[in-house]
């Protein structure tokens, strides 16, 4: 009694379309074999609604609560004149490097000149993307000075790797920018690395990125590279670098950070102004104490932006995390943290200026199941709480201390999903599907009717990671977990790696201006 | 049942009623419990009854500040409580800490800490500083962004057993060896143990730096140091 696999009842109907068309064997591997997404997607457009917890008398009190800390308490500028000097001229009281500001003036400066969405040039123009409004942008993590695989465990980065996972986020369809630091390339002088890093994010990808903040210097340096790239006039028109300025929270903001963001805000590239809070030693326990210190900060450190460049894009950074009270450390993927993020994304979009958080956090050291979940579970909450700008989305070990290569292989087949996820319901009439429903009528299947024929190959995710097979296949095939196959797969992808082309003649006034650059000055190492 | 106080009789107890051996037992307790002002009034009792600055340091508060260690190592006290219970001790520790050195006694040690130039991570050091305090040590906490010259400045007025300096950045970390480095050129690298952390960090870059001890936690860092301490006074060398 074996089913017939393709009922024929349907085989004379008329549909739309006609015969099937030929592609043979090759054609069909190859774009089987490409993933999912589409290689040129930019963004997500979002077409579902964010997740929000807060009513808006929740939004209300938790603003009040943020201009209260501004007015009472204040924000502390160290060690940055210029800083205190733009606060008391805007009309904010100064009192040594602490800087009280009026109720509303933090919003109202934002809300006057900050874009609600503005565009990142990538050399690749089919690259270039939108932060802010209904899209969202993902993100390679950032920062870790480890990297970590199955083959040769845990130790320092070096500029190879750093090179390894920019090519590893070019070919993530699912991820559409470089990012900064995918990793800290401890094997090149501290005061030069920037050089390495940023032509690294031109030479190998055509994909937007980040740009250097360990130094105003070296903020300086990525903008003249990128004018390099993109011409001298471009640049402090367009935007081309987006660069992530952390808060010293509680309520203070470092020297180092706000001369860095000094100078892309005065060439007109954007900053991510981000409380990088830990619950718990930087913000308060709870999560309204913390929604409203990160409010206060990100209105602190945007409306200085302002200041310093009306019009800047400025995005709204968060990053949430709570530590251990038992000892300290840093903890991912927990329920509070999301309700934080839920929470910011709404007081984002009230402010109206695109956000940044999210991506695969986790504790974790190695890609095992706290890996996993913990990633899994702040992806989720990322994506559904409309982040625009979602760093950290694939890589992400150890609280950031450690970039893995098996596990930006599993976060980049999570990535891919939140694209589909967001897509939200295809409501057409091939989405109701009732032709198909029609067709096949109580009992029989759908695997061969037409409306399945046309949709089988995009109609569901395909994880490029995960095993469905039997047991037994499974075990054929090496009893292997997910980590070992994702370890296939980087090296794979490594060996298939293609540069994407680089105008010769650019190319080499970089790396001209980059050997200029650094006989000027004696290697450092801090 | 909730409603019911939880303390009932232990608002009764008064210290100077009690006998040495039990005093101490309950100035443990309080120690748990984060209570200096207790901690100082036990201290002054013990000290009332002719125990030597020395006995009460040792029996009373080291001992005590040991088992909340234990407890905090093993997950049951949380950090704002070893706060309370590293406060309580320094309270004790000030009325000690001249008698102590009146009597000749050396204190068990005192350290300078802060974190490197260019560096503004500090959560990890505070814990450190706060463990230390814990441990008996008097603690100079030089803060963020500390350059050479921060460092020799506290060296010099404080006269610390052990300089400690943390650094969280990969930017950052290599700015331990210009200090050290400094100190062996300027002859003063002996006359100090020189230990290290932060989460960058591991064993084979203290090393390399030519630091005398790399640890990995507070907790780590809190039993280090007493032994380099005594270590370093009896003349050996601390370097791993
Ligand atoms: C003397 O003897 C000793 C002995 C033991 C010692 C010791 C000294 N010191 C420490 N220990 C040891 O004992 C402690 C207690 O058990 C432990 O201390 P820890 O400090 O390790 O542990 C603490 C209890 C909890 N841990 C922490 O507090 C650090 C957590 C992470 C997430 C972190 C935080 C919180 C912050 N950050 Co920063 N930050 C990260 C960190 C990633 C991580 N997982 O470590 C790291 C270190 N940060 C990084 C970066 C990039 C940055 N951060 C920056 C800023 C900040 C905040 C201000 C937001 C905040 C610090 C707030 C503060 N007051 O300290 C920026 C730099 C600012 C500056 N000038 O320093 C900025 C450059 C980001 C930016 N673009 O703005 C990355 C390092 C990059 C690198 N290449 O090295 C990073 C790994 C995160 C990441 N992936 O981006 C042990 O290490």
């Amino acid at each position: 009694m074996i089913d017939d696999p393709f009922p024929t009842r349907s085989a004379g109907r008329k549909r739309g379309g006609g015969r099937k068309a030929r592609r043979g064997r090759t054609a069909v591997r190859a774009a089987r074999l490409r993933g999912s997404v589409d290689e040129y997607a930019a963004w997500i457009e979002r077409r579902i609604p964010c997740f929000e917890v807060l009513d808006a008398e929740a939004l209300e009190l938790i603003e009040h609560n943020a201009d209260t800390v501004l007015e009472e308490i204040g924000i502390e500028f160290r060690e940055f004149p210029r800083a205190l000097r733009l606060f008391r001229d805007a009309g904010a009281d100064v009192d040594g490097e602490r800087v009280r500001i009026p109720r509303g003036m933090c919003r109202s400066i934002v809300q006057a000149t900050a874009p609600r969405e503005f565009t990142q040039h990538a050399r690749n123009p089919k690259r270039t993307t939108i932060i802010g409004g209904d899209r969202t942008v993902l993100v390679p993590a950032y920062g870790p000075p480890f990297v970590h695989d199955l083959d040769r465990g845990r130790r320092y980065a070096t500029i190879e790797d750093f090179r390894n996972f920019i090519k590893l986020t070019y070919m993530s369809s699912g991820l559409h920018h470089s990012g900064g630091t995918v990793c800290e390339p401890v094997d090149v002088p501290v005061n030069k690395r920037h050089f390495d890093m940023v032509y690294s994010h031109i030479k190998y990808t055509d994909k937007p990125f980040m740009g250097s903040v360990t130094h105003p210097e070296r903020a300086a340096d990525t903008v003249a590279m990128a004018m390099l790239l993109f011409g001298e006039d471009f640049v402090p028109r367009k935007t081309v670098l987006t660069s992530l300025i952390n808060v010293n929270s509680p309520l203070t903001f470092d020297a180092t950070m706000l001369g860095a963001a000094t100078v892309y805000a005065e060439n007109n590239q954007a900053t991510i102004i981000s409380p990088f809070l830990l619950a718990g030693a930087m913000s308060p326990v709870t999560v309204a104490g913390t929604l409203t210190q990160i409010l206060a900060e990100a209105l602190a450190g945007m409306a200085y932006i302002q200041l310093v460049r009306p019009g800047a894009p400025v995005v709204f950074g968060s990053f949430s995390a709570a530590v251990s009270m038992q000892s300290g450390a840093p903890t991912f993927g927990t329920p509070e943290p999301s309700q934080v993020l839920f929470g910011v994304g709404q007081l984002a979009r009230r402010l109206g200026v695109p956000f940044r958080s999210g991506g695969g956090l986790c504790a974790a050291k190695i890609p095992d199941a706290q890996a996993a979940y913990e990633a899994a579970n702040t992806l989720q909450t990322a994506a559904l709480a409309g982040v625009n700008f979602m760093l950290h989305t694939a890589g992400w070990l150890e609280g950031g201390l450690s970039m893995g290569y098996e596990k930006f292989i599993l976060d980049a087949d999570q990535a891919n999903m939140i694209a589909v996820l967001l897509q939200g319901i295809d409501l057409s009439e091939n989405g109701q599907a009732l032709d198909a429903l029609r067709e096949v009528g109580p009992g029989s299947h759908f695997l061969g009717c037409a409306h399945t024929r046309e949709n089988f190959e995009t109609a569901f995710y395909r994880s490029t990671v995960a095993d469905n097979n039997s047991f037994e296949q499974w075990q054929q095939d090496g009893s292997l977990d997910a980590a070992r196959r994702a370890n296939g797969i980087w090296k794979q992808m490594l060996r298939d790696y293609e540069p994407p082309p680089l105008d010769p003649a650019i190319d080499e006034s970089l790396v001209e201006f980059i050997d200029r650059r650094k006989s000027e000055f004696e290697d450092r190492d801090y | 049942m909730a409603t019911e106080p939880l303390m009932l009789d232990e608002d009764e107890i008064v210290l100077s009623e009690l006998a040495d051996d039990e005093l101490v037992e309950q100035m443990h307790e309080d120690l748990y419990d984060g209570l200096k002002e207790e901690i100082v009034e036990g201290t002054s009792i013990l000290l009332g009854r002719d125990w030597s600055a020395e006995k009460v340091l040792n029996e009373a508060l080291v001992e005590g500040m040991r088992i909340v260690g234990i407890d905090f190592r093993d997950g049951i006290l949380f950090v704002p409580e070893v706060l309370l219970a590293a406060n309580a001790m320094k309270g004790g520790m000030e009325i000690l800490r001249p008698l102590l050195s009146e009597t000749g006694v050396k204190p068990i040690g005192k350290m300078v800490i802060g974190t490197v130039k260019g560096d503004i991570h500090d959560i990890g050091k505070n814990l450190v500083a706060m463990m230390l305090e814990g441990a008996g040590f008097e603690v100079f906490d030089i803060g963020i962004n500390n350059s050479v010259e921060d460092y020799f400045e506290a060296l010099e007025k404080h006269q610390p057993d052990i300089l400690g300096m943390s650094a969280l950045l990969t930017t950052t970390m290599p700015y331990m060896k210009v200090v050290i480095d400094e100190m062996v050129s300027q002859g003063i690298r002996d006359d100090y143990i020189v230990m290290v952390g932060g989460a960058p960090l591991n064993e084979e870059f203290g090393r390399a730096v030519g630091a005398d001890a790399y640890c990995r936690d507070a907790a780590q860092a809190a039993d280090t140091a007493p032994r380099l301490v005594r270590v370093h006074r009896a003349g050996g060398t601390v370097g791993a």
